[in-house]
């Protein structure tokens, strides 16, 4: 069995620091992997990263992550993923990364993604400049997830990202603002590819458990849902 | 000028936590009943929730503020759930 480690929205500062370290000084124990659903920093700053760097530090396992909307909030998304990458946490956008678990492999694709709601609730690509640049991002970044998830050659597939694939795991939250917390794109893309498990965060008042309209087993990982350092997840490989 | 509206009032107030870079939590629900405002969700530091009611306070110096917004569980989780 594959054990997987998740949490997102962490957001680290400089008051934080620490905060995650008695917990991961275990990982081992607990997991083959960690991945991190975005949201590692409060507003996006390099300083910040830095924190998230040495949290997450020289841990005995590998360390796959995708930024979240607060990563993005300072204009400095490739400061902190450089930052992040230097110290060996491997920042996912559109890629995907292969590794070797207890002779298996295991390939983990990751984007950001974005808004713009659930099938037959969302947005479209129509109208004003702004809302065509809304939705045109969404559908930019699903299609970098299907690229990434094409590229995989594994044994098991997982999608990382931080808003969500489907509705069910927004449960919790206000419907109103479904749109600004996922789109149905990354779920069809998730769906046509073949996915073993799909991690997001994002959605603080939302659920863990949902599953896409294809039988992919979705999990939000948000830290304020999981209520601990991290979630673990055991999968049949 | 008519009072601001509870309504209007949930929205400043939530405006103003998400982009203070004080604080800049978007994970935290408003609640307004009359002049006492509630305050729940979940932040990451002791000193995260505090920083919350100071906002408030400049934003709103006249409201009653109950802060009933928790610091996040760092502790090893309890379990594994196996995905078959």
């Amino acid at each position: 069995m594959i054990r997987i480690a998740a949490v997102g929205d962490v957001h680290l500062g400089e008051d934080a620091r620490g905060r995650l370290r008695p917990a991961l000084d275990h990982l081992a124990d607990h997991a083959d992997v960690l991945l991190l659903a975005g949201d590692l920093t409060r507003h996006g700053t390099v300083e910040e990263a830095h924190v998230v760097a040495d949290e997450f530090a020289e841990l005995p396992v590998p360390v796959v992550a995708v930024l979240g909307n607060h990563d993005h909030h300072s204009d400095q998304a490739d400061d902190v993923t450089k930052v992040l990458e230097d110290h060996g946490i491997r920042v996912l956008e559109g890629e995907g990364v292969t590794l070797e678990i207890g002779g298996r492999r295991v390939g983990v694709a990751g984007v950001k993604g974005f808004g713009g709601g659930f099938a037959g609730k969302c947005a479209s690509n129509f109208g004003e400049p702004e809302m065509k640049a809304f939705v045109g991002h969404t559908i930019e970044i699903a299609e970098r997830l299907r690229s990434a998830l094409e590229s995989l050659d594994t044994d098991l597939r997982i999608a990382l990202t931080h808003y969500s694939p489907i509705p069910e795991t927004l449960r919790g939250e206000p419907p109103e603002i479904y749109p600004f917390l996922g789109c149905y794109q990354l779920g069809e893309v998730i769906d046509d590819c073949g996915v073993d498990l799909a991690l997001h965060g994002h959605a603080h008042f939302g659920c863990e458990q949902g599953v896409t309209p294809g039988g992919t087993r979705v999990r939000n990982v948000a830290q304020p849902v999981i209520r601990s350092a991290f979630a673990t997840y055991g999968l049949e490989s | 000028m008519n009072e601001e509206s509870p309504q209007y009032r949930v929205a400043h107030v939530r405006r103003a936590l998400a982009e203070d870079p004080r604080t800049a939590e978007m994970g935290v629900r408003v609640n307004v009943r009359g002049e006492h405002l509630h305050l729940s969700g979940e932040v990451a530091t002791e000193q995260r929730r505090d920083e919350l009611e100071q906002v408030i306070v400049e934003l709103l110096p006249d409201v009653e503020v109950h802060n009933d917004v928790r610091v996040a569980d760092t502790r090893e989780p309890a379990r594994l759930e196996e995905l078959r």
